[in-house]
């Protein structure tokens, strides 16, 4: 009993080391979330500011465990037609052509209504059977041979019905085609679902999800993170950015950098044969950090302050 | 263990993070899972099936930590080793100098249980008679802090310590602990030591007594805090919803804010989710290929092309005189609290004058805003007719058939005309114009009030005087509107 809960801890330590050398840096936090939902056979709900790695945590997950990623980008007006599954109409058609003409040979010889009749309910019903079953995203993680990586990408942006039309899938792994009943998952999907908080997720959906907040990273984390991701990028310049963007996440902004503003910055630094940090630099190439016009104009009096700062931290 | 994990998260519901049966499953998964032994990852493990949002995590961080400080969980063993070690090692090294052993047995004590003060010179005792003592008084004497807590908790399983809720049961349940752990047997030991002459002995074992009853006592503080963590503010938050809002006492005005904020947020949670779509009068094709295919691509059933209702306009039209100001106060509040799911709000306060205080909203944040527009509109002597005058001047052009007119005040105007003209003419154009009046309504249309003119142009006249009221009209709105 104790030694296998021993392996918990272990096999947690396993994942992160996982995604460390697939160059998804984390913390034990996130690993011990992964591997819950992986046991427990649970969703996993990510949330948290955007850009520190939702998305990218599920790409990791799959490639760690070495399944196919399926993703469904949610927007508003998803139905399930482009979500689940759509009718092959076109090939439908054909088919009831094909059977028109076939109804002759297939009726020869009947006697009255009746029989014919008969013998049409013998026929097989293949109008609506899984051969003219066009599968969109969810159905395919179902039905995927040995299982899918299953990433719904911003739930939060999608209509509230469909969220509830997401609570079948995700507690039972299965989904209801009502021309053909119920359709379950052949192996179970391992299930990502992201959200930026843009409105508030229903409970009944967070109940059925483990629930994963993923804040900004903190200096150790995000040092390593770049050094991973930008390992051009010389230590100590990568000190210095890392304690820059540390910085202008205390201040009052619009929209704080994230974990891929600051990759994004320490590319253009490395294009710009940067060594270290200085006001000039940061003021000229302070929008790829910042997205609003509003900010870089907060951030503008503050640079030589946070320069300075961070080439002390550095 | 099922029943520790089933007090913390009675623990966990009473911080108001909200537990429901199945995540109480999950989490004895999870547990049954990672185990017990690494502090870190059970509570990384727990914190994602009990903790579904930002705010809940906070609390379950602070519940888990207070929850089990007492290590009832994985470090006792260990624990229990040591002080065992310790035990001995100052058993052997005592031989006859008593005084030495206490010095040293002090400190692993204290890094052994942290949350038990006061047990200071429980464990240094020379362990001279071997009398035979009863269950509770050896306990003390050998003085082993992990099977004192042991049966602590033992005591405070028993005498059912999880169900306590308030501060004046605290005495009873440490006497009963007490008496679980054997207090009687403690007692005779002490009464049949002072019969035998054994002064000291007697002594000793009182003094190690009253040691053990403050160990309880702050046992039980503890649990008292953690199960009733929130009780307490619930039932003001319960009172304060009801109380007159002019009534308010000025100390509990950062109280109410928070209250509103939190009403706001249900509000919010609860009509976001209500979102209806309406004919436009286009035909979706895809739909309608889709609906028909079982008639042979024949177009039985048509499928309309839905588009949403715009949110509704509101626009709110505030006395800020004297006793209003505070209704009016804890309306705006409301309104802009609900920017998410209200957002083209309006706001117009009055007292002589009236003026549109949109932009100071937009601006600055609520609470300077709320100031500076008592300081600006309030204190004046009210005049219903000029406000209107000037409302029709600045925003009539701006209702429409999808607005809504709020109208707060007590529609007292100083005896001067109150203009009911203007009122009809907003009232024909608007969708709605609803009267929220402080006063109850047996005081209406009372010495200067006017609501008897003014009445037949409102779609709704209303008693507004809680923020409990404030809260229906709110979500009233709300659902009329979208």
């Amino acid at each position: 009993m104790s030694t296998e809960k021993k392996n918990a801890v272990a096999e947690i330590e396993a994942v992160r080391k996982g995604f460390e050398t697939r160059g998804y840096i984390c913390n034990a936090h996130i690993a011990t979330s992964i591997f819950l939902a992986e046991r427990l056979q649970k969703p996993l709900l990510v949330e948290g500011p955007p850009g520190v790695g939702k998305t990218e945590l599920a790409k990791a997950t799959a490639e760690l465990v070495g399944k196919p990623l399926i993703r469904l980008q949610c927007y508003e007006g998803l139905d399930e037609a482009k979500a689940l599954y759509e009718w092959k109409y076109g090939k439908q058609l054909l088919y009831t052509q094909v059977l028109k003409e076939k109804l002759g040979d297939l009726m020869a010889g009947a006697n009255g209504l009746k029989e014919s009749m008969t013998r049409l309910h013998d026929f097989d019903d293949t109008f609506f059977s899984e051969e003219f079953l066009e599968p969109r995203p969810l159905l395919k993680a179902l039905w995927q041979p040995g299982g899918a990586v299953l990433l719904i990408d911003e739930i939060d942006k999608s209509d509230d019905e469909f969220e509830a039309f997401l609570l079948e899938l995700l507690s039972d792994y299965q989904i209801s085609v009502p021309e053909l009943g119920t359709i379950k998952a052949r192996t179970t999907p391992i299930v990502f679902l992201t959200s930026n908080n843009t409105r508030e997720i229903g409970d009944a959906l967070k109940r059925r999800c483990l629930h994963l907040y993923i804040p900004f990273p903190d200096t150790d984390l995000e040092q390593r993170i770049i050094r991973s991701r930008v390992p051009e990028v010389e230590e100590e310049l990568r000190r210095q950015l890392v304690a820059f963007v540390q910085g202008l996440r205390q201040l009052d902004l619009k929209k704080l950098p994230a974990v891929s503003e600051t990759i994004d910055w320490a590319r253009t630094l490395v294009l710009l044969h940067a060594r270290e940090l200085d006001a000039d630099l940061v003021r000229n190439t302070l929008n790829v950090l910042l997205k609003f016009q509003d900010d870089i104009d907060n951030v503008d009096g503050e640079i030589n302050a946070l320069v300075s700062k961070a080439m002390q931290a550095g | 263990m099922t029943e520790v994990l089933g007090d913390f998260i009675r623990a966990l519901r009473s911080a108001d993070v909200r537990v429901s049966t199945s995540e109480s499953i999950d989490a004895g998964r999870v547990v049954g899972l990672v185990g017990l032994d690494d502090r870190r990852t059970l509570r990384d493990a727990l914190a994602q099936v009990l903790a579904k949002s930002e705010d809940e995590k906070a609390a379950f961080e602070e519940t888990f930590d207070m929850f089990f400080a007492f290590d009832q969980f994985k470090s006792r063993p260990p624990a229990a080793n040591d002080d065992r070690a310790d035990a001995a090692d100052s058993a052997e090294a005592d031989g006859g100098e008593g005084d030495d052993g206490e010095g040293e047995d002090g400190a692993p004590q204290q890094s052994g249980s942290p949350s038990a003060p006061g047990s200071g010179g429980m464990g240094g005792e020379p362990q001279g008679e071997a009398t035979p003592a009863t269950d509770l008084a050896s306990l003390l004497e050998r003085g082993d802090q992990a099977e004192l807590q042991m049966a602590l908790a033992e005591g405070a399983r028993r005498a059912q310590l999880n169900r306590i809720r308030l501060f004046t049961q605290r005495g009873m349940f440490t006497r009963r602990i007490m008496e679980l752990m054997g207090l009687d047997g403690l007692n005779d030991e002490i009464e049949r030591r002072e019969r035998d002459g054994n002064g000291a002995g007697a002594e000793r074992l009182a003094e190690l007594r009253e040691g053990l009853r403050g160990q309880v006592r702050d046992y039980v503080e503890k649990q008292l805090e953690i199960f009733t963590a929130n009780s307490g503010r619930q039932l003001r938050e319960e009172v304060l919803a009801k109380v007159r809002l002019s009534n308010i006492d000025r100390s509990d005005m950062r109280f109410m804010r928070e209250l509103v904020r939190k009403m706001a947020k249900r509000l919010i949670a609860l009509h976001s989710r209500r979102k209806k779509v309406s004919r436009r009068g286009q035909l979706d094709i895809r739909r309608t290929i889709r609906a028909n295919i079982e008639f042979d691509g024949l177009m039985f059933h048509t499928v309309w092309k839905r588009t949403k209702i715009d949110r509704p306009k509101v626009m709110a039209i505030c006395d800020v005189s004297g006793s209003v100001a505070q209704v009016a106060r804890f309306l705006l509040m409301f309104l802009y609290s609900l920017q998410e799911v209200l957002p083209g709000v309006r706001s117009f306060a009055f007292s002589g004058r009236l003026g549109e205080t949109t932009d100071l909203f937009d601006r600055e944040k609520l609470e300077d805003a709320l100031v500076e527009v008592l300081r600006d509109f309030g204190g004046g002597s009210t005049d219903y007719g000029q406000a209107f005058m000037d409302f029709e001047e600045i925003a009539l052009d701006d209702v429409d058939h999808r607005t809504t007119v709020l109208i707060l005040g007590d529609a007292r105007s100083n005896y001067g005309d109150p203009r009911g003209d203007i009122l009809k003419k907003i009232h024909a154009r608007a969708r709605r114009v609803v009267w929220l009046n402080p006063e109850p309504r047996t005081m209406w249309n009372s010495g200067d009030s006017e609501m008897r003119r003014l009445q037949p142009y409102c779609d709704k006249a209303v008693t507004c005087a809680s923020l409990k009221d404030l809260e229906r009209v709110v979500s009233e709105l709300l659902r009329s509107a979208v």
